[in-house]
């Protein structure tokens, strides 16, 4: 009897529908990669207009790269890469049931998160303090090319798109530190950090793209 | 749950490890100037070589059903779709459009 209560209880995220488990957990995580086609295709026109607007301006490009500090950027990118790294490590340890070192990986993730915030922060600072705004508002004369806004305009809707993500991507992890805390997950039931995982991957392969194309224009 | 794939440290290491390689490399290859349009074709492939590491290895698609791979390969041919379209435009037009 009392068995029977543990082993409801083990099952008990194992939703009537599914006919066990590995099916939820599979269908789940193709509802997530689904997901991820939408937000690629998201930031795909984005990357059109980019593509576009270089195709047409590639001497704007050129002049207008140098603004971008290339050593922030490549420090960001070193930042997105271990933050990936301590998300993977974070749902090695749930899977392992190491939930104690799970939280400690997620928390890490969320502060080198953090991290690429600050430093994006301080970026746009520096560029707003010498009047480069998106758009209407650009008022910077230090770059000699008529079409000098509408390079920043894709600089700041792109790397602006993509540190919204971090931000939600900080959401989610900080949330499943909570249910990890709560005792939600576990080996057999680990779903939504798995797809947390997968979703904070998706903004450090978005950031592979946007630093090459972004700062590294020489 | 002994079906589900779980990675090695030495795996995710390594793959940070590559990735970390692969992100000076990218920056390394800007001090040497590559002609145009060489320079932007080695920087998008060294993109697509650690895009493909985080997809395979972190994100798990080298272990798992393949339907996912297919499904974001699915999202990637799309997008080229969305870009060969729209350049048969852009980049035939007559004089530009100035205002832009």
């Amino acid at each position: 009897m009392g068995n029977q209560i543990a082993e409801a209880d083990k099952k008990s995220h194992l939703q009537h529908h599914f006919v066990d488990s590995d099916q939820q957990f599979e269908s789940s995580k193709l509802g997530m990669w689904i997901f991820l086609v939408t937000e690629v295709l998201m930031f795909g026109g984005l990357f059109v207009a980019y593509i576009i607007y270089r195709s047409w301006h590639p001497d704007l490009f050129y002049l207008a790269a140098k603004e971008l500090d290339t050593a922030l950027g490549a420090t960001n990118t070193v930042v997105l890469i271990a933050s990936s790294l301590t998300i993977a490590l974070a749902i090695r340890a749930v899977q392992l049931d190491k939930i104690r070192s799970a939280i400690n990986y997620m928390a890490a993730t969320v502060a080198l998160a953090g991290t690429f915030m600050v430093i994006k922060y301080f970026e746009y600072t520096d560029k707003f303090a010498k009047g480069i705004f998106p758009g209407a508002g650009y008022t910077y004369d230090g770059i000699d090319h008529d079409m000098a806004a509408n390079f920043f305009s894709i600089y700041y809707m792109m790397t602006g798109l993509h540190g919204i993500h971090v931000v939600i991507g900080m959401g989610l992890i900080t949330w499943m530190i909570i249910k990890a805390k709560k005792g939600f997950v576990h080996s057999g039931y680990y779903t939504p950090v798995e797809n947390t995982g997968l979703f904070w991957h998706l903004v450090d392969i978005i950031w592979i793209f946007l630093f090459p194309l972004l700062y590294l224009i020489d | 749950m002994s079906s589900h794939h779980i990675s090695s440290h030495f795996t995710l290491f390594g793959v940070a490890g590559a990735l970390l390689v692969l992100t000076f490399l990218t920056v390394a290859v800007t001090w040497i100037n590559i002609p145009e349009p060489y320079n932007v074709i080695v920087a998008i492939a060294i993109a697509i070589v650690k895009a493909a590491l985080v997809a395979m290895f972190f994100m798990n698609l080298y272990w798992d059903s393949k339907f996912n791979s297919i499904v974001f390969l699915l999202a990637i041919l799309f997008f080229v779709i969305f870009v060969s379209i729209t350049l048969l435009d852009t980049l035939f037009r007559d004089a530009g459009l100035p205002i832009y």
